[in-house]
């Protein structure tokens, strides 16, 4: 990190802490790790298989640079956590990985990003089937207008598959897969919008699983959740690691310790440091990470 | 710890002038919350009552009639002047007539019974009386035959003066065609069964001798140019005579038919025109009872046949497949009494009252096919019964030799039921059918008030609209909201919604003159247009697809739309410029010609192709309008998910953009239908008004909402015509009421199916 960014670092904070001065001591350690009742583990990114990979990662908004030169690798079967203060593009590094940012029409991406060793930004990329592969879920659950079979057998109509028998299992395995099957078991036909805020953000986790992709993106997944629907959205992304390899943009920084294998701080458009969660809360490397971590801003 | 910091001004806010701060917002609030609910009620309040008004209007259609009696006294009459042959009101029904079959005329007032003036028919030295005949009611004929074979022809008359500002009605016997008999019998015998029947060209009187034969006589009017007297000229028509007693003749109103009925129930049609003079058919009116009484009904079309069993139907003369006349039995009423002694007939409807032997007079419309009024008169028999000209008053002479003289409401007895909505034999029509035709040149004319093809023109010029609005608009509002750039969906937008703000009045000029005879020149170029203008939409977009990158990313995301608009000015000048060519090589040079002579389709130039093309261009900023806001209001989050999941953007919109924006595109679609049913100015203008019902595109239409706009001013107020077309327009209320509602229930349901989070 330049001092450069140090200075706009103590800016921010000073910009940000005007109206309600927090008075925090900053700590030698940045988080107790243990309180939060995680397994310690020794993780290191070099012995990881990588399964995403960012280089030279260039994104502007019209003329403005949201993402600045971004190399980084997403480790196979590991969840990576994404924090930083709002705005940092956190979100949009994150939409990279599947192209969303397509959707935007001043977006302008420029370097790779490697799915499998293949660059998923080069001509004659079929978008929709690279999203099949990279699911994402969103901040606000997002279920169609259609009953909560429908919703979990989405993904797999739009690929012309309708058998009854195919569509019946995947279903039944995605909702148990997403921890929701005992729950609406005996309703499936329902409209998906009956649903609470946190069932209907697991049945979206459902309906991305549905679909087999090899990635799943998770853009704050609960953050407009109550904390239990978090607390459940949380232990199903550690069940979920077993089969999918997970990003996930958090701003809530004990999240980010519980769930992550790895953990990426990212300010203004920089990475500013990227390790295993251990360390970077522990023991971080730069300044700014730990005034981040330590709440001095955000 | 720390105090909170004070407010720069220090505002105490428990001082008295918050207080009364606080009061006046609460007032405010209040006085806004009855302001808003009052509006909406009032809303309401208005709908309501012009549902009111409509109904109050329509009401006295399908109130029934009533008559009751204003006066009861004894017969003016002399002793020994012989039984009443005729009885008669004059227009105004204060005075009334009696003729006595011995050639009296008693003049009276209805009111009273006083006698006003008295008259003997004058009857030449040395011959009797021996027949009577009434002509119709509308004349005020009657003749006498005598025992020579003569006949006296009158007519009653009045005159109207006003002395001293009153009402004096005078009246008159007149002999129209001079005081001497008329020579009838050329073998000089008296006549029974006489009849008259008088035209503008000719005079027919007939009878029948006692030994069975017909004594027919037409008397053929001239002119004379100096003293402008009318002379008349007998022209003797032979008639062969029929087997058995004859009871009755009649002479249509054209004096082309006489029928002439003999024994129980048989009626012989013969054809005055035919040279032959020969009897054209016979045919048995009842299945074994016999015939009591035939009259004519107004306009001398229909026979009314009553029975000695009470039954009374209605037949006239049907030209068959074979183009050979039958007389038929077009209905049948309702039995009111256990035999008919005399049916009269209104002078101005087709409406008739028929008294019975058991002292009732019943009321009916033949048209309508319905019984208005059936009502006790007498408690002993009636011997004759008269109606007034205005069918508001009746005579009924009873078997105690007593007048009595009813007052008759009876407005609206033409409308029923069958006579809106079913199918309705009309006079000289070949079969039942759908007819809208209110008004005609003649006094004696059926009103058909079908309301059926005027609803069909209403769904047909609707259908149409919607055919070419709603896909269209339904389209472009899909690709407005869901693929166009936004910097030119904020010009598209208000482009297509200011079409909406085009008068119909000018669309309605606009297609009547100028695009109906456009198309019509052109309709081999408009009918490939309407073909090759998708097509050539869809060869661009693939062309394009084709063309390298390079050239595809110079154009923005979004701008693509724009490139169409060279393609279909391309298209529409080719398609125009090749419809001359088109029509000299398939069509024999006319297409219109073409159409009619090898596919047999009629070809009005302003026909529901015009309407469709017009009102759909009325109708598609409306459903655009909606439908876009509708679409592009879907959340983005929804069509994300969809994309994040590996949909195309297609699947997306399909599978869920357009099922959570279906509720919006149905209310959308519903309103548009709702505007193209209430739509007035385009159809006045552009349909030509013929009230028929074909689904042809090329033929026009009647709408219900053109229809009041065209006759309401041209129908008397109160008139049955006048309450019809506000049932019309109750109708059309209903029906945009009913569809609105039916709308917002599907709409409501689909919401809450498919409404968006």
């Amino acid at each position: 990190m330049s001092e450069l960014t140090r200075e706009a670092l103590t800016e921010k904070e000073a910009a940000d802490t005007k109206g309600a001065p927090k008075k925090q001591e900053p700590k030698a350690h940045a988080m107790d790790m243990s309180a939060l009742g995680r397994q310690s583990r020794r993780l290191d990114l070099a012995n990881e298989e990588v399964c995403l990979e960012a280089k030279n990662l260039d994104l502007y908004y019209g003329k403005s640079q949201a993402l600045k030169s971004i190399n980084m690798v997403i480790p196979k079967k590991r969840v990576t956590a994404f924090i930083g203060p709002s705005g940092c593009g956190k979100s949009t590094l994150l939409r990279c990985f599947n192209r969303m940012n397509d959707l935007v029409d001043i977006c302008r991406v420029e370097g790779e990003v490697l799915l499998d060793n293949s660059n998923i930004y080069e001509k004659g990329v079929d978008v929709a089937d690279l999203r099949r592969r990279v699911g994402m879920v969103f901040q606000k659950p997002n279920p169609f207008p259609k009953s909560i079979y429908e919703n979990v057998a989405y993904g797999l109509r739009i690929q012309g598959i309708s058998q009854k028998r195919v569509l019946d299992e995947t279903v039944e395995w995605a909702l148990r897969g997403a921890a929701l099957w005992n729950e609406v078991k005996d309703r499936l036909q329902e409209n998906a919008l009956g649903l609470s805020g946190g069932q209907q953000q697991r049945l979206v986790i459902a309906r991305t699983i549905a679909v087999e992709p090899e990635v799943l993106l998770l853009d704050e997944p609960a953050s407009a959740l109550d904390p239990i629907s978090t607390l459940k959205i949380e232990e199903l992304i550690n069940e979920l690691k077993s089969k999918f390899t997970i990003a996930i943009v958090t701003h809530n920084m004990q999240q980010a310790a519980r769930v992550s294998d790895y953990t990426a701080f990212m300010y203004i458009g920089d990475l500013v440091e990227f390790g295993s969660t251990d360390t970077l809360f522990t023991n971080p490397k730069q300044k700014a990470t730990e005034d981040y971590i330590t709440g001095r801003y955000g | 710890m720390m105090e909170p910091p004070s407010a720069p001004g220090k505002v105490d806010f428990s001082d008295p002038k918050f207080a009364i701060r606080r009061r006046a917002r609460r007032l405010t609030d209040h006085g806004a919350r009855w302001a808003i609910g009052m509006g909406g009620v009032s809303v309401i309040i208005a709908i309501m009552l012009i549902f009111l008004y409509l109904l109050t209007e329509v009401m006295p259609l399908f109130s029934g009639a009533s008559m009751h009696r204003e006066a009861y006294y004894a017969v003016p009459a002399e002793d020994g002047d012989g039984a009443t042959a005729l009885l008669a009101m004059e227009e105004q029904a204060e005075v009334g007539l009696r003729v006595t079959e011995k050639g009296n005329a008693v003049f009276f007032n209805t009111r009273t019974g006083d006698i006003i003036k008295q008259e003997s028919v004058r009857i030449p030295e040395g011959r009797t009386v021996t027949s009577f005949a009434s002509g119709t009611p509308t004349s005020g004929l009657f003749a006498f035959g005598l025992s020579d074979g003569s006949v006296v022809v009158l007519r009653h008359d009045y005159k109207i003066t006003y002395p001293d500002d009153k009402r004096l009605i005078t009246p008159l016997l007149k002999y129209p065609f001079g005081e001497d008999p008329l020579l009838v019998s050329q073998t000089g015998k008296s006549l029974a069964n006489l009849t008259i029947r008088d035209g503008d060209t000719s005079l027919m009187l007939a009878g029948s001798t006692a030994d069975g034969k017909l004594e027919v006589m037409r008397f053929k009017k001239e002119e004379n140019f100096i003293t402008e007297e009318i002379m008349l000229k007998p022209e003797p028509v032979e008639l062969p005579s029929v087997s058995g007693e004859i009871t009755s003749i009649l002479i249509d109103i054209r004096q082309e038919w006489m029928f002439v009925g003999s024994g129980k129930q048989q009626l012989n049609v013969y054809n005055l025109r035919d040279p032959g003079g020969g009897l054209h058919s016979q045919i048995d009116l009842t299945d074994g009872t016999s015939v009591s009484t035939i009259d004519y009904l107004l306009g001398g079309i229909s026979l009314l046949v009553g029975e000695d069993n009470g039954q009374v139907s209605q037949w006239f003369l049907v030209r068959d497949e074979a183009n050979q006349w039958q007389l038929q039995k077009i209905r049948s009423f309702e039995k009111t009494a256990d035999q008919v002694i005399q049916i009269e007939t209104e002078q101005r409807r087709k409406g008739f009252a028929v008294a019975g032997n058991d002292g009732a007079v019943s009321i009916y419309n033949a048209t309508a096919q319905r019984t208005v009024l059936t009502q006790q008169v007498t408690d002993s028999k009636i011997k004759r019964v008269a109606m007034s000209p205005r069918a508001n008053a009746l005579l009924v002479l009873d078997d105690k030799q007593q007048l009595g003289f009813w007052r008759v409401e009876n407005e609206h007895p033409e409308i029923s039921w069958s006579v809106l909505w079913g199918k309705v034999w009309y006079e000289s029509y070949e079969e039942p059918d759908y007819v809208w035709q209110s008004s005609a040149s003649s006094n004696d004319f059926e009103p058909k008030l079908s309301l059926m093809p005027l609803t069909f023109g209403t769904l047909k010029a609707a259908f149409y609209a919607m055919l070419l609005a709603a896909p269209l608009a339904i389209c472009g509002a899909i690709f407005t909201a869901y693929f166009m750039a936004p910097t030119m969906r904020r010009k598209v937008k208000p482009v297509v919604e200011l079409m909406e703000a085009l008068p119909t009045v000018i669309l309605g000029f606009l297609a009547g003159l100028w695009l109906a005879p456009f198309v019509e020149h052109n309709l081999p170029g408009i009918f490939s247009l309407l073909v090759l203008t998708p097509v050539a939409i869809v060869l661009m977009s693939f062309v394009w697809v084709q063309l390298p990158a390079r050239i595809r990313l110079a154009v923005p995301d979004g701008w693509e739309a724009a490139l169409l608009i060279p393609v279909i000015i391309v298209t529409a000048w080719f398609c125009l410029g090749m419809s001359e060519t088109i029509e000299a090589a398939f069509f024999n040079g006319d297409m219109r010609t073409w159409l009619n002579l090898e596919m047999g389709i009629d070809f009005d130039q302003r026909n529901a192709l015009i309407v469709g093309l017009a009102m759909g261009f009325a109708v598609i900023p409306t459903i655009f309008s909606i439908a876009e806001d509708a679409i592009f209001s879907v959340p983005k989050h929804l069509s994300n998910g969809s994309l994040a999941l590996g949909a195309t953007p297609w699947q997306t919109l399909m599978r869920v953009v357009l099922l959570t924006a279906s509720p919006g595109i149905f209310s959308a679609v519903m309103i548009g239908f709702g505007r193209a049913v209430g739509e007035t100015m385009i159809v006045l203008m552009a349909t030509g008004n013929t009230p028929i019902m074909d689904w042809n595109i090329f033929e026009g239409m009647r709408t219900l909402a053109a229809n009041i706009a065209t006759e309401m001013p041209e129908s008397e107020v109160g008139s049955t015509h006048f309450r019809v077309l506000f049932l019309a327009a109750f109708v059309l209320f209903m029906f945009t009421f009913v569809v609105n509602t039916v709308a917002e229930i599907v709409r409501q349901r689909l919401r809450i199916r498919y409404g968006s989070l």
